[in-house]
This record gives C-alpha cells, structure tokens and sequence, in this order.
C-alpha cells in the first residue's frame, strides 16, 4: 500500500523541475568550489562538502513535503501563522548577532536561520489567507486584512534587522495577491508609491535632515547604489567590485577558478550572498546565462504547475513559491550587476547556506506537491 | 479559468523581470566589459617599479666617475597604516628615526593613496635603524607588533667618487636616476637602461598573496661609458684652475685640453663648479659648463686663425716685412696697437709680437671672403657637434657687415667683435696642430654592457682639411717662437717644444660695449709642436690684479702641458741632459745665415736633419729653430731664403726698432739683418742706439738696453 503511494508518486513528478532544480545545485556546488578556495583554507572547512551535505538533507526534505497533499494543510492556517510569528520571536529572543542582524538560532554546532523557513511557512499561511478572498481583492480596502497579515512577521524580521528577507515577504505577498486577483494597476502603483516614497524620504534625508527608520549603513548601501564612487572603498565597494568581476568575464569567463575578482578577494562575501559574480568572472556571460536559463525553466515550469493544479490555494501556492524564488534570483542577481541595491540575500540553491538552502528545497517541494497532487484521481 | 489568466500576468512579470536580468548582464559583460576587465587588472596588480642600476661613467683608462650604489627608500601602504588602528605611534617612530615633522609623516602614511614615498635614499644609519622597526616578529603579530604598512624598496643612486672632478662635464642625475645634466643627460638612454618591474597581485587588504602571480620583468641596467677624458689630466687641469682661483680671484676660469690627432678631449674643467653628489645645494650658474655654452670674444688667441688662412692662402709669408706704428689706421678711424710701437717687423716677428697692425693688415689682405672661408672651415659660428648638452654657436659678425665697412674685418682679425666658445678655439687651434684637418670634438669614446663588453666605439671624425699641411706645420713652427721668444714665453717648457698664443681681451659688457676694467686672459697652445699631443685653453674672466693672458693663463697652461706631457710619457726632446735612456741624439743648431740653400741643406744633412725651404732665394735669409736651439735628430728645419724687404739695398739695412722684444728675438732679427749687437740688462728691449729707421750698414753694431716688464697688452679698438 504504501510502496504503491510511493510509485504513484514517483511516476506524477515534474521531472524537468526535478532535473532543473538538480542540474542548478550541481552548477553551485562547482561555483562554490572555487568561491570558498581563499575561505576553506582559512577556515579549514569544506564548504562544497557541507553544501552538499544540506542539499541531501534539503531533498530529503523535498521528499517528506510530497509525501502529504498539500491540501490538507489548508486546515492549519492559524497554527501556521502561529508558528511564524513564535519562529520570529525566538530569533529575537535566542539568536546571536552576526554582521549586525540578529538571524540565526544555534542549535548544537549548526545555526539556524528561521527566516528562511518562515518564507515557506508564510506562502502556506497567506494562501490559506487568501483563498476565501480570491476575487475580492479590487480596492485598497479590500487589501489591508492581507497587509496586516504580512505585516507582523514583516515588523518581526525589521527588527532583526533583515530588510532583504523582509522584502522577500513582500514579494511573495504582491505575487499570491496578483494571482487571487488583485488589480495589477492597483499593485503596480503601491509598488511604485513604495520606491518613490523611499526616495522622497532619502532625499529629504540628505536635503532636510528627516528622520529614517533605516541604519546609516543601509543607507549608505542605497545611496551606493545611486553612485558607487561617491564612496568607492566603503559603500561603494560591493557595488564596483562585483559589477568589475561581472564584466571583466566577458563571454567565456576567465575560467573556472581563475576570476582575479574572485581569488583574490576582491568580492565580498563570495560563496553566499556574491556568488552570482564568482560564476559570471570565472564562467563568463556563457555561464550566467545558463544559470538563468535554468532559472527560467524552473520558474516555467512553477508557472505551469500553477495553472494546473486542482484548487486555487494549490495555485496560490504555487505562485507564492515562484514569487519567493524570482524575487531571490532578481534581487541577488540585480545587485551584483547595477540593477537593485546591495541587500543581502542568497541566490537559491547557489549560495553557501544550509538554512536558505533547506527552505529552498522544502518550497520546491511544495511547489513538487502541488504538481502531484494536481490529479486527484490519482489518489 | 480566471486564475489561469491571472497566473498568465504574473508569468509575464517573471519573464519581463528575468529578461531585465538579462540584458543589464549583456550591457555589464559586453557593453561595460573592456573597461571592467582593465579595472579587475587594475586593482590586482600593484606595480613596483625596479629602477635598473644606471651605468657607470669611466675616464678613458676605465677609472669611475660615476657609480651607482643601492640605498633603501622607504614608502607606505596607508590602507594598511589606517588597519594596523597604530597611525599616531607609526607616524611617531618613523619621524624620530628620519628625524622628520611628525605631523607631515602622519598625514602622508594615513593619505588616501595605495602608495606613498616617506624618503628615498634614506643615509645608511638611519636606514638600518628604520628596517629594524619595521620588521614583524611573526606574521601572527604584524598588526601589532613592528610597522605595518610601511615598506622599504632598494633604489640606485647616483654617486659621484670623484666628487667634483670633471663635475662640469658628468653633470649630474636626479632623485628618479634620470639624466639632467651633462654627460648624464646626453646620454641618459644609454646609461639608465630600462627599468623593470615586480606586478604583485594584491587581494582586497592590500596584503600581497602568498602565492600569488606574479610578474617579473627584470631591469636591463644601462650600459657603461668610457670617456676621452683621462682622469690624471683632468686632476691636473683642475689643481691648476683651483691655482687660478687662489692667486688671481677671477670671477671664473676654464680649461680645455685636447688630443689634436683625434679630437678627443682629455680634460675639461671649470671654475666655479660644484658637487654633483650635492647639486641642489649649488646655484644653477657653478652647474653650467661656459667651455662649451658661453661665447667670449678671445681677442689674439685668435689670431691664429687669421694668420692660418693668411698663410694658407699665400697672401702672407713669414719674412713680409711689416711697420707698426703703434696704431693702424683702418678707413676712419685709428686701430692702436697694445704697445706704443713696434717699428719694422717681419711677420712672424708681428705674431710674437702679437702686433695689432700686422694682424689688421693681415686681415685686410684677406679681404671679408677668404676671411670668413677660414673662420666657417675653422668651425666658428657653428656648433662643433660635441656630445654635451648646450652647446653654443657662437656669434659671427655677418658677413654682410663685415663687408660694409673694414673696421670689423680688422677688429675680427685680432680677435675682437666675433664671439666664440672656448671649445671652438681649442678645436680650431688642434686643426692646425693636426696638419690643418679639424676634428670634431669627443667626449665619449666607448659605450660597454654591464659584462663589459664593447657595444658601440665612437671613431675620431675628420670634419675637413681646413689648410694644407705645410700651413699648418708654419702656423706650429710660429707658435713655438712666441713661446720661445715672444709673448708667450711664461708659457715656455724646458725640455718641450710649446708653441702657444696669449690672448687679453676687454670684456664686452651688456649694452655691447667693451669694459675698461674688466678682461679675459687666456692662453692657446701645443705641445710638442713637431708631433702635438695635447692641445690646451685656459680663459681666466676677469680676474684681479693683473689680467694679461701671458700672466694669469699661461703659467696654468705650462705646468698643464709639463705634467701632462710627462703623464703621457711624452719624452722631453730639447735638453738631452735630463733624458737619461733617450736613444735620439739631439744637436745643438748651428747657424745657417747667409749660407746658399744647396750649403745649408747639405749641413742640415750631416746633423741629420731634415730642411724645408720656404722662398725661391738662394741663401738663407732666416731660419727656425733658431741657432743654438736643440733639436733632435730627424726634425725639421725651416730656412727662408727671400728676405730683406723690398727696396732696402743690400749693402744697408733699416734699422729696426727692438722695443719691446726679448733677448730671443733681438737675437734672430737682428741675426736676419746681419746686424751685430750689444745687450745690457735682461727682460725686454726698452731702448736701443741707433734710433729706428736709420739707415746702416750691414754687420753694424747696435746697442740694446733691455729691462724686465710686463709682457702682452689687450688690443684697445678705436680711438
């Protein structure tokens, strides 16, 4: 009986998700030999080892969420909720400090960063959230019970402060929002009202002396990004210095481990939240854009997942998971060419990172599980 | 299904956002590419230069005059100064050991540069001193233990051994070992070399990297040069300079000697001068090398170009007879000459006698074209090509001037109103040493690598054959009669033979008037005269006292050429008595007056002696050396056989006037004359009986009343 779920399972997977999702972490695993040269001798620690060990652990994982239909967790939206908001709590309670944010948990020898995590959970809750409200969603007003909902684990994760995770929450809740029916018109001007409301507050900053919930050097990591060479050993560093390994690759890269960029650690934070540069110097444009490539299938194949699923809170879930990760691969991405400000987020399943890539493998599970699960004749 | 459709949206968004990603990639990796990539190398590599060890400057027997030795200079890297979190307690021990403004040091090792220089070519002490502090413990303690930051990098520097020997002629490199003057400058190609360079790769803290790549481009150290100048011969120019300084207190002094068969200058010297291993220290003007940059007017060290192109041309034989009258009338104004009178004279009398009317006539007989053929094929009015920086042309009057009115062709033909450097002189003067072929001038006569091996040799060059041989062995032959018996005689050499000229000129002071009190003196000579091995200038400008060429100049010049000639184991020729070992005999000349040619030839033959007849007479009318002078077997006599002047009947002679001349002349002139004579008294003649210009008879005697003075005078021009 058992055996029998499980073939059954096995036979419904996307197996091009599948290979996709494989074929990026094998191409991190290769990029992340090369970033983590320098560390791994400074540390004495194998970080392609440890990532691989996460990856395995991550699809164990993977396979556990597939184990259960989706639709069944629909009943637990509040005990979900609840489960984040105590997630979150506790960092700010037990987690220790690391480069100014308090995100991690220790637990035994490992950390554990909750955040990523809750992103999971949070897709799983919101749609929940949503699903009664799928077509009711054409006013401001209509908006705010959602707003609210976000909000919470949102202010939690400001505190830490994690403004990247953060702003990962507030994707995921304008695209499930767009996919239950939102106005686009309506997102669109709250996104846009958003940017412009953060540039009239840091200019009124600079002009008028006001007052910003922001540390200065976040700031500076937005005003870096207008200008990099107002400060280019500072602030302005990350942004020169990556955008100088992107383009120094050129079409074939300058080979795998030979990115001066890289090697010489000129790169900040090369093997987690850069490494999107240590591939585009050492792999060249080729490289980058093979990476996205497979981005662009996975996220397909997400989109094509979510059409097919069997109710709208398998689809919203679908389109949470895909939101989460375009978010990650444009905000990562973005940054290290010019495109988005410097905030620290990993790119999925290529950064060095067992949380991120945990969570990762779970919300791929999700999105596996809505796929699955899509034929219920099949169960 | 209207989620589909909305899904539909959010896929789009997806593409639109990925295809951004996209095309700012292509724009980075493409558009931008170049220009990162530059700046990728840029940030990698830090490039320290390796200056190459410039070449080492030799004198002519290879002996150093200038070297290069390593010293440390010491810079900062500030990034790591400002991470060490030490600046104050860097900047405090760095300044006590160089001794320098703490506050400065501060401010340069904590500047936002990735290199600054704290020294370069920090003294040993307090090198080895700050290399001591410098160095870490361990590698574990390099933030907080010794210097951080700051470095040290072996520079070559220029040293001079000598110090200010020939400094004139070096010139001098500066703090980057670059060439600024001098020798150094000309050829500072050739001795720097070509600097290497270390590219270190360097990561973000600006620490270089364990095994990082690393380029090395060794420097190629820059080739040696050997110079003509022999360092003996320039120790001896210098001492008799500095001589100068001491006795006369010129405002400056100079010297030139030169080796006339190839053009190579053997020594080269200036007063004042300067340390080349402290050049900032001097003013610029004790820096230049006025041998060479500054035109004076030399006044009768000249007139041996006029009377070489007088001589060569025919326009003038040494047994013309000349009357100076103590001035010389040139269109409307009247040329004195240097003393009141000097009466009758030959020619070759009027050039020991450094006559100014004979010269002017002389000149004037030329006429401005042929004049000027000589000045031109002399080398005046151009520079002479030697291979130092700020070479001078000189100054010519035009030749259109000249042909206006006689008065420049006269001034010029004793030696004023053209300017020319000392070099050109002395270069023109070994033409005439050299059988009349001028040579260029060379400083430099071989370049070798640092393994010694010959890279390039600089031959003598023959510019051009400016008068016949013959010319230029009569110009010698002349020379070394005003130094034997004319105005040159404290030039005189026991045991060479000199051939020389004084020259005394007014100074032209600005506005291009002459000064009354201000003169340059100067001697121009060879010696020995039959085979000349060194040509040699002195100009002393405007010393004190006494300015006479023949008193300030030619002392220098004789103990240049006595201790120069022996250093260059040139044997002493004229007395045999001090020569032990001297295979060639010498003789003592006997005298030829009034023997037939064909006679004196055949004596000349049985002493051994070689004779060259001058005029188409038949007897011997004068000849040189003169009777009792000592010559070595083999050398050349010289009999002119047409004399008296024209007019004078045979059986009497004018009677000349011997002021001024000394026991030599009086000896030959009167020997040319057939005149006896009676001296009293030694020095030059002040009086004789009878009076000059009376008309006597052969073999008459005449009385001369000599008393020492002071020989030689400037040429005052015009009224």
């Amino acid at each position: 009986m058992k055996f029998m779920r499980l073939s059954k399972i096995a036979k419904s997977l996307d197996y091009v998700l599948l290979g996709v999702v494989v074929l990026i972490l094998v191409m991190g695993f290769f990029v992340l030999q090369s970033a983590t040269v320098n560390a791994s001798a400074k540390y004495n620690v194998n970080f392609v080892l440890r990532q691989a060990v996460w990856a395995g652990i991550g699809l164990g994982a993977f396979c556990c969420v597939l184990l259960v239909d989706y639709s069944k967790v629909s009943k637990y939206g509040v005990p979900i909720y609840a489960l984040n908001i105590l997630l979150l709590v506790a960092t700010l309670i037990y987690g220790v400090e690391t480069k100014g944010s308090q995100a991690w948990i220790p637990i035994g020898s490992f950390r554990f960063q909750p955040a990523e995590v809750v992103k999971v959970l949070l897709i799983l809750g919101l749609g929940q959230f949503l699903v009664p409200r799928v077509g009711k969603l054409n006013t401001f007003k209509d908006l705010i019970p959602v707003f609210i909902y976000v909000a919470i684990p949102l202010g939690l994760i400001l505190l830490q402060p994690d403004l990247g995770t953060g702003l990962v929450y507030v994707a995921i809740m304008f695209g499930m929002l767009l996919a239950a029916g939102a106005s686009p018109l309506l997102l669109s001007l709250l996104i846009g009202g958003g940017i412009g409301s953060v540039s009239v507050a840091v200019f009124g900053h600079y002009a008028w002396g006001w007052w910003l919930p922001l540390k200065n050097y976040q700031l500076n990591r937005l005003i870096a990004f207008i200008d990099p060479m107002l400060d280019p050993l500072e602030a302005g560093w990350n942004v020169i210095q990556s955008q100088i390994a992107v383009g120094s690759g050129g079409l074939w890269g300058k080979g795998w481990g030979m990115g001066s960029q890289n090697i010489n650690n000129f790169l900040p934070e090369q093997w987690t939240d850069f490494i999107f540069c240590v591939l585009a110097e050492e792999w060249g444009f080729i490289g980058a854009v093979l990476l996205l490539g497979l981005f662009f299938i996975l996220i397909y194949r997400g989109i094509r997942i979510a059409r097919k699923a069997k109710d709208t809170y398998g689809a919203l879930i679908a389109v949470g998971v895909i939101s989460m990760i375009v978010f990650h691969v444009m905000q990562n991405i973005g940054m290290t060419i010019g495109l988005m400000p410097i905030t620290g987020i990993p790119l999925p399943l290529v950064s060095y990172g067992g949380s991120s890539l945990l969570a990762n493998m779970i919300a791929l599970g999700l999105l596996m599980n809505v796929y699955v699960y899509h034929d219920e004749r099949l169960f | 299904m209207e989620m589909r459709k909305r899904i539909g949206i959010v896929f789009f968004g997806v593409a639109v956002a990925l295809v951004a990603l996209a095309i700012r990639l292509v724009w980075v990796q493409f558009v931008m590419g170049e220009e990162l990539r530059q700046k990728a190398y840029a940030t990698r590599f830090r490039n320290i230069e390796v200056k190459a060890k410039r070449g080492i400057i030799y004198d002519a027997k290879g002996r150093p005059l200038a070297i290069s030795v390593s010293t440390d200079s010491f810079y900062a890297i500030p990034a790591e100064v400002k991470r060490s979190k030490r600046e104050k307690e860097i900047a405090e021990q760095v300044s006590k050991v160089l001794g320098l403004d703490q506050e400065k040091i501060l401010e340069l090792i904590t500047k936002r540069q990735a290199f600054v220089w704290i020294q370069r070519h920090t003294p040993e002490e307090k090198a080895k001193a700050l290399k001591s502090l410098t160095l870490p413990a361990t590698k574990e303690f390099r933030e907080t233990k010794g210097l951080p930051g700051i470095k040290y990098v072996e520079e070559p520097e220029r040293f001079y051994p000598k110090g200010k020997l020939l400094a004139n002629v070096l010139g001098f490199a500066g703090i980057d070992n670059q060439g600024l003057e001098g020798i150094e400058k000309t050829y500072d190609k050739v001795l720097s070399g070509i600097s290497g360079t270390i590219m270190v790769e360097f990561d973000n803290k600006g620490q270089e990297i364990p095994d990082a790549l690393q380029k090395y481009i060794p420097p190629q150290d820059g080739n040696s040069i050997y110079l003509t100048i022999d360092e003996t011969i320039q120790y001896i120019v210098e001492r008799e300079l500095d001589e100068i300084m001491k006795l006369r207190n010129p405002k400056k002094a100079g010297a030139i000697v030169m080796d006339p068969q190839t053009g190579r200058i053997l020594a080269m010297a200036m007063r004042n001068t300067f340390d080349p291993n402290d050049y900032s220290n001097y003013e610029q003007s004790n820096r230049r090398n006025s041998l060479i940059s500054d035109a004076y007017e030399p006044g009768s060290t000249f007139k041996t170009v006029t009377m070489s192109g007088a001589l060569d041309e025919g326009i003038v034989k040494l047994t013309d007879r000349f009357y100076c009258g103590g001035f010389i009338q040139v269109g409307n104004r009247k040329v004195r000459c240097w003393k009141s009178s000097h009466g009758s004279q030959s020619f070759i009398e009027g050039v020991q006698n450094s006559c100014n009317p004979v010269f002017i006539t002389v000149g004037l007989r030329e006429g401005v074209d042929v004049f000027y053929r000589y000045l031109e094929g002399f080398g005046f009015g151009k520079k002479t090509g030697i291979e130092l920086p700020g070479e001078f042309t000189g100054i010519l009057v035009s030749k259109k001037l000249a042909k206006e009115a006689d008065i420049y062709l006269a001034t010029m033909a004793m030696g004023q109103a053209n300017a020319v450097t000392p070099l050109q002189l002395v270069t023109a003067c070994a033409a005439m040493a050299n059988e009349g072929k001028l040579m260029k001038p060379q400083i430099v006569q071989e370049i070798r690598d640092r393994e010694g091996n010959l890279v390039k040799t600089i031959e003598p060059e023959v510019v051009r054959q400016v008068i016949a041989p013959e010319t230029a062995r009569q110009v010698m032959s002349i020379l070394e009669s005003v130094v034997s018996e004319g105005t040159g005689k404290n030039a005189y050499l026991e045991g060479y033979r000199v051939g020389g000229k004084t020259g005394t000129a007014q100074k032209v002071i600005p506005g291009g008037r002459y000064s009354t009190s201000e003169y340059i003196g100067s001697f121009l000579g060879v010696a020995p005269v039959n085979d000349p091995r060194m040509v040699c200038l002195v100009v002393v400008d405007s010393p004190q006292g006494v300015y006479y060429g023949g008193q300030v100049a030619a002392p220098a010049f004789k103990n240049i050429m006595r201790d120069g000639l022996r250093y260059l184991q040139v044997q002493a020729q004229i007395n045999p008595e001090k020569i032990t070992g001297n295979k060639q005999k010498t003789r003592e000349l006997p005298s030829l007056l009034g023997m037939d040619i064909s006679k004196a030839i055949k004596v000349l033959s049985n002493y051994k002696l070689k004779a060259e007849v001058v005029g188409k007479g038949t007897t011997v009318k004068a000849q040189l050396p003169l009777a009792g002078t000592k010559v070595v077997e083999d050398s050349k006599v010289v009999l002119y056989s047409s004399i008296p002047a024209k007019g004078a009947e045979p059986e009497t002679v004018v009677v000349p006037d011997f002021t001024g001349k000394n026991m030599a002349e009086v000896k030959e002139l009167a020997g040319m004359l057939n005149l006896n004579f009676e001296i009293q008294g030694s020095g030059e003649v002040v009086r004789q009986e009878p009076e000059p210009g009376k008309q006597i008879p052969l073999g008459s005697k005449i009385s001369i009343y000599m008393e020492s003075r002071v020989e030689d005078a400037l040429q005052p021009i015009g009224p």
